[in-house]
């Protein structure tokens, strides 16, 4: 029945159409790299089963991890404050944790560069107690952490928004503290909103370039070795390795999806 | 048991403007008031999840501001019922005791006594989202009870309830009201739950105490215009007063004369108020007794009330709104375009000043 109302509906129909366009280019760059990769399998395989690729495919993923870790731990709080309160000023607050959205990468990674080189605010006196940011996985994981901490707080923001603020206070009333309101009723309802924004944060993570070569050029992220067997072996070497970082994501990104759909799957007539 | 003094709290769009009020031990007490009013936010209030921005609210005496609700022994149920959707029926009135760290086998017995004199035991494994209106209510209602709370808060708790439902519940609160000897106070914008269960009544209008007192005396008697129309006085008549002999004046409406019983000086504006049930209707030259105010009248509408009685719409040159049982206006032949006699006593007329 579905289907014949929306054939029957030309706008819906000129609406498919037109919007079919951003389906088509995703699908047909997906298309095209498979049919060329999958022409020569033994390249294929040799380039799927070299180390340094691996090794950076979970450099990357494992980096993007520990960047969501991070988020976990500092960016529910600020979420939950941005969802809980007003106060004068939220806008600014709001502006600040959307800015690394609307700067450049490159900018980005000037900005974390600055703030963690060796001589940088941050970065000299964390190099007196050993934790080296510049060529090393810290630097990665605190580039990947600044890029993608809108997308988390913004998501989970909008996963405490839901929950009613009523829920919170029947707890208090019923001899629950603020925190343990929010950790035995606030944030299980959440979770689902906390899931989906870890997998958004992570899939940002480890898409970033710009900001981490600039940082740490070395351990190479495979946005940073593709970039340069691209520059160094050309077009085939490096289109197989982005091949081969696109079947480890999908496979990643369809179990976490798959995943999601079970958590707090109980709650959702709130 | 409950006391506020001149309690300002303004929170959005909403606020309370210098309310006091005083509720005692064993109350149930009801705040009234039109949706929107404000009356939520005073729930909210004595619950400790909004503070003053000035005046005290009491609580057994002691000025609270510095308690949380956690620790206040106040039990607060909304509207929405707001059960917990990720624990089952028997999770949620176990929350409470749990989070007083009550032993295990208490939580467990207090849990299963709930669950039985609620009559919701078959509901007891069950998700909230499942479940309807009524059982949630009950849950809900179950779960403020079970950390034994001194004072128990329910926001609009039959609102959203269909009739029988809700008929079974007012039953339930008047029993434990009367059972565990709790102070009760609910809000309500319907005037029959106030008249069926308070012992005293608020009407908060616009954010302001209206008036305060038995709830007999507020339906009854109310002390203004903005009172009377909401406790549903319908018939409210703005005149002026021209004549005042021993409490006995006559208020002028429009070309007719009302007398009334009243201390108010010669030429004050007042509002008539007087209700629906006071006025008596009768066929032309029939006996109307010894009321003062007797009006020829032109019914002009006839409206079924659901029950025993029906609604009568007059024109008796200022509109005059009767009630009569539905028997008389049947064996009266009683119909729109009529002229019939409406009567009340000087006694059954408030004279109120106009807002």
């Amino acid at each position: 029945m579905a289907r014949t109302s929306v054939l029957r509906d030309r706008c819906l129909v000129s609406f498919s159409l037109i919007g079919g366009v951003i389906l088509g280019l995703t699908v047909l760059s997906l298309l095209s790299m498979t049919v060329k990769e999958l022409s020569d399998i033994p390249h294929l395989l040799r380039v799927a089963a070299d180390a340094k690729v691996v090794d950076s495919i979970v450099l990357t993923m494992g980096a993007g991890l520990n960047a969501v870790l991070i988020l976990i731990v500092l960016g529910i709080p600020l979420a939950y404050v941005l969802a809980r309160t007003d106060f004068r000023g939220k806008g600014v607050v709001e502006s600040i944790v959307d800015i690394p959205l609307i700067l450049p990468h490159t900018v980005a990674g000037i900005l974390v560069y600055l703030l963690f080189m060796r001589r940088g605010l941050i970065g000299a006196p964390l190099q007196e107690i050993g934790i080296t940011f510049e060529d090393a996985y810290p630097g990665i994981v605190v580039a990947m952490v600044f890029v993608a901490s809108p997308y988390f707080v913004n998501a989970v923001r909008e996963g405490f928004e839901k929950v009613p603020v009523h829920l919170e206070n029947v707890a208090r009333t019923l001899g629950a503290s603020r925190f343990t309101a929010f950790y035995r009723v606030t944030l299980p309802l959440a979770a689902r909103d906390i899931f989906n924004g870890s997998i958004l944060a992570w899939g940002r993570a480890i898409g970033e370039f710009a900001a981490i070569v600039m940082i740490a050029y070395y351990p190479m992220v495979i946005s940073t070795l593709i970039y340069y067997r691209f520059t160094t072996s050309g077009i085939k070497e490096s289109s197989t390795v982005a091949f081969v970082m696109i079947l480890a994501c999908f496979t990643v990104f369809i179990v976490l999806r798959t995943a999601s759909r079970f958590i707090g799957r109980k709650y959702d007539r709130v | 048991m409950i006391e506020f003094k001149h309690v300002s709290l303004a929170l959005g769009d909403f606020s309370l403007k210098d309310v006091s009020l005083s509720i005692e031990k064993g109350d149930y007490y009801f705040i009234i008031g039109p949706s929107g009013a404000g009356k939520t936010v005073v729930l909210e209030a004595i619950a400790g999840l909004h503070l003053p921005d000035t005046g005290q609210v009491l609580i057994r005496g002691e000025d609270v501001s510095a308690v949380p609700p956690e620790k206040r022994r106040i039990a607060l149920v909304y509207q929405d019922y707001s059960l917990f959707p990720h624990m089952t029926v028997r999770e949620n009135i176990a929350f409470g005791p749990k989070m007083q760290r009550l032993p295990k086998e208490e939580v467990t017995r207090r849990t299963e006594r709930l669950l039985s004199s609620f009559g919701i035991e078959h509901l007891a494994d069950r998700y909230p989202g499942t479940m309807s209106g009524g059982e949630q209510q009950r849950v809900a209602i179950a779960r403020a009870l079970a950390v034994e709370p001194e004072i128990l808060l329910l926001d609009e708790p039959f609102s959203a309830l269909d009739p029988l439902t809700r008929e079974r519940l007012m039953t339930d609160m008047a029993r434990i009201h009367r059972e565990r000897g709790l102070t009760i106070v609910q809000v309500t914008h319907a005037r029959e739950e106030a008249l069926r269960l308070a012992t005293r009544a608020a009407v908060v209008i616009d954010g302001r105490l209206a008036q305060e007192g038995p709830v007999r005396e507020v339906f009854e008697d109310p002390q203004s215009v903005r009172v009377a129309r909401f406790v549903g006085m319908e018939n409210i008549l703005n005149g002026t007063v021209t004549e005042n002999t021993d409490g006995l004046v006559t208020v002028q409406v429009g070309n007719a004369s009302i007398a009334a019983i009243s201390d108010a000086s010669v030429g004050e504006r007042v509002a008539a108020v007087i209700g629906a049930a006071d006025v008596a209707i009768a066929r032309r030259g029939e006996s109307t007794g010894m009321a003062r105010n007797r009006f020829e009248a032109e019914v002009t509408g006839i409206v079924p009330l659901g029950g025993a009685l029906v609604r009568l719409h007059l024109d008796c040159g200022f509109p005059l709104t009767a009630l009569v049982t539905r028997r008389s206006a049947d064996e009266e032949g009683l119909a729109a375009g009529m002229t019939v006699i409406a009567s009340f006593k000087a006694s059954a007329v408030r004279t109120l000043p106009v807002d």
